[in-house]
């Protein structure tokens, strides 16, 4: 019964994904993921030049460690997105509800699955880049196959992590915090004065009992999740009174935006915002990539012989990258589809959730980007960084929502949409990234240059804004 | 004069014809109703012309309109209540009827009434996420009866309702009918088709089988149930 109910699971997984994108932009992305495979190990021999040899295979680690971690809070959070969006759809794991099946079987084989997914369409894609790419280097095909297992193996740690996490905060919020900070603990305590991972430990030092370790971290985690997981878990809180009705007072209170956009909208998505509490959700949704950039940076500057300098600019640029994740969330507070039964277009709720992010959330990157500055000792080059923030978030917020509309999340795992979206966002931000660092040396050159940039995506920004209307303005809400 | 009008209308999803060829004609002031077993065409029919999907061929009219080129003129003039019913989740039913109204510019509206009408002063303080099933449906229903419009379109309607609201709604849409109002109903209940409807068409893999008008079956000794099983078994 479970390898049947597995099988189904990844049959409904790949068939959730290609109705979200279209068939062939979803199969089109491991192909994606093979050229990156590809590129990354035709690189590898410069990289370990520049890098130094175990600083290069320590990052690869911790990327893939990161990489299952977020793999798996995208199943954690992405259940939740789904019941929301699609209130309506049935998945085999709400199977319980009516089926002689366990909440811990089922949860288990759904994070089976999603390790089986993530391997089939991301691993296996990423290893045959990297084999085809061997060829062109100097890398021993033993060697790099028994690499690969060993990255898997700290992928398999990242979503294992996850599912521990998403399993306590069934529990509680207070129970996930905890049992983060301890098996945090326990394992910088272990691997303190080694590898960042025991399969690195292994393939570096040749230490087996490192290698056994290495693979039953994720065994021990997945094993407590699903030990935690109770039966009746999912009684949901119903508020009966206590929401004051707010529509006409937000209503009057936008009424001075009707030029842009319809303040009836405006005021339903701001309720929307606020009763659903994602502003948390959004601010939290941050500490994630930025903690991750905040590592590297630490890593790089231990590991490199040149100091490289992640000054305010830079994080001004990944945190105005950071406002797709805004909008995005935006986008998954409700479903649209009651505003079919009303006289209004896509295009009004896409301009309403962009006044939304523009007016609201703007709180979210100011207090990281006050914070970094400050701790980072740079509240000089604050305002440049927020002014650096604030152009690339309105650029890459208007891009996103002109490409992906209300359906951000679902229109990224199109292939066709993510290169796109890829070739809009990166050069500007490499360019931009490689000003900062350099801000130090040339400073006057580099504050011109950086102000063409962002004049120039301020430009592209209204242009993006303006199509929106052309392109979305007949689309319907299904 | 029509206030719906069809002509070759066909939709097709991928490899599925889910309608041929549909004509049909709906006059002012009819209450017509749609009947169909599971997967007919009847919500793909209904979403066509509530602009809720573009079709694959054919012409679709109303109010003269055309459904894909006048989108916002079309939908102003009817009002929906969808197959599932979906009101704003954080919106309390009074602020859902403010956003109807204010959205559809509706004046000296009627909240406080269709409020009690049905029996949501309880509900006030509550989002729509907290309502039950019932619940939602009557808000989905007061959203559409506020809107003040000429022409409505109810896919299933009374799924969902208890049998004493069912019964207020029905005795409400037949006064919106005597009116000048029309009606456009999806339904599998055929008891209440025959209740309501003056005209109906049964549909069956994507095709009008039969459009009747229920004087015509009285007269003939016939009920909708029986022409149904003939034409769908």
């Amino acid at each position: 019964m479970n390898k049947l109910i597995l099988f189904r699971m990844l049959q409904e997984e790949v068939r959730l994904n290609t109705s979200f994108a279209s068939g062939k932009g979803f199969f089109s992305f491991p192909i994606l993921v093979l050229i990156s495979g590809f590129l990354a190990v035709y690189f590898t021999e410069e990289m370990v030049k520049d890098m130094g040899y175990y600083e290069y295979l320590q990052i690869l680690h911790i990327s893939a460690i990161f990489y299952g971690m977020f793999a798996g809070s995208l199943a954690f959070f992405g259940n939740e997105f789904l019941e929301r969006i699609f209130g309506y759809f049935g998945l085999i794991i709400g199977l319980t509800a009516t089926q002689p099946i366990t909440q811990r079987r089922i949860t288990f084989l759904y994070f089976f699955k999603e390790i089986i997914f993530y391997t089939l369409f991301t691993m296996i894609p990423a290893l045959a880049g990297a084999l085809f790419g061997s060829f062109y280097t100097h890398i021993e095909l033993n060697n790099l196959i028994i690499f690969s297992f060993t990255l898997f193996i700290s992928f398999c740690t990242g979503i294992a992590f996850s599912f521990y996490i998403s399993s306590l905060y069934r529990k509680s919020q207070k129970y996930a915090i905890f049992g983060a900070l301890i098996f945090v603990a326990i394992y910088s305590i272990i691997f303190y004065e080694y590898e960042i991972s025991g399969t690195l430990e292994w393939y570096v030092n040749n230490n087996y009992n490192f290698l056994y370790l290495g693979l039953s971290i994720p065994i021990i985690l997945s094993f407590f999740a699903t030990v935690m997981i109770q039966e009746h878990n999912n009684e949901s809180v119903i508020t009966i009174v206590g929401y004051k009705n707010r529509f006409n007072e937000y209503c009057a209170k936008y009424s001075w935006a009707k030029r842009i956009c319809l303040p009836e909208i405006i005021a339903k998505e701001r309720i929307d915002l606020e009763r659903s509490k994602t502003g948390t959700k959004m601010f939290f949704s941050f500490l994630f990539p930025l903690g991750f950039l905040t590592f590297m940076n630490w890593f790089l500057d231990k590991g490199l012989p040149i100091q490289i300098d992640f000054n305010t600019i830079f994080y001004g640029v990944m945190i105005g990258f950071f406002g797709t994740m805004l909008y995005s969330w935006l986008n998954s507070i409700d479903t649209p589809h009651f505003y079919s039964s009303l006289p209004i277009q896509v295009s009004d709720i896409i301009k309403a959730r962009l006044f939304l992010f523009g007016t609201i959330t703007w709180w979210i990157p100011l207090i990281f980007m006050t914070l970094i500055s400050y701790l980072s000792n740079e509240l000089r080059l604050l305002p440049i960084g927020l002014i650096v923030m604030t152009t690339v978030g309105i650029y890459i917020v208007n891009y996103t929502a002109l490409s992906t509309g209300l359906k951000t999340n679902s229109a990224l795992f199109d292939a066709f949409v993510f290169i796109k979206f890829f070739l809009i966002s990166v050069p500007p931000m490499i360019a931009m990234t490689i000003l900062s660092l350099a801000i130090n040396h040339k400073p006057s050159t580099i504050l011109v240059a950086l102000s063409v940039i962002c004049g120039i995506l301020a430009l592209f920004s209204m242009i993006f804004y303006k199509r929106i209307d052309l392109k979305w303005k007949n689309e319907t809400f299904d | 004069m029509p206030v719906i009008n069809c002509t070759n209308l066909s939709k097709e999803y991928d490899d599925v014809e889910a309608l041929k060829n549909v004509n049909l004609e709906i006059n002012e002031g009819e209450f017509f109703g749609l009947l169909g077993p599971n997967g007919a065409g009847k919500t793909t029919l209904l979403k066509i012309l509530t602009c809720q999907l573009q079709p694959s061929m054919g012409n679709a009219e109303v109010f003269g309109l055309g459904v894909n080129e006048n989108y916002s003129e079309v939908k102003k003039k009817i009002s929906i209540v969808p197959e599932q019913e979906s009101p704003p989740s954080f919106l309390t039913p009074r602020e859902v009827l403010e956003l109807v109204t204010s959205i559809r510019g509706i004046e000296n509206n009627e909240i406080d009434h269709w409020i009690k009408f049905f029996e949501l002063e309880e509900m006030e303080g509550r989002v729509c996420r907290n309502l039950s099933r019932g619940q939602r449906q009557k808000v989905m229903l007061a959203a559409a009866f506020i809107s003040k419009t000429k022409l409505m379109f109810l896919d299933e309607p009374f799924i969902n309702l208890d049998p004493l609201v069912q019964t207020k709604v029905r005795n409400w849409l037949k006064e919106y009918v005597k009116k000048g109002g029309t009606v456009f109903i999806n339904t599998h209940l055929l008891e209440n088709a025959e209740r309501l409807c003056d005209k109906a068409a049964i549909i069956h893999q994507g095709k009008i089988q039969s459009l009747i008008t229920l004087k015509d079956l009285r007269k003939q000794n016939l009920t909708l149930e029986k022409l149904f099983h003939e034409i769908v078994t």
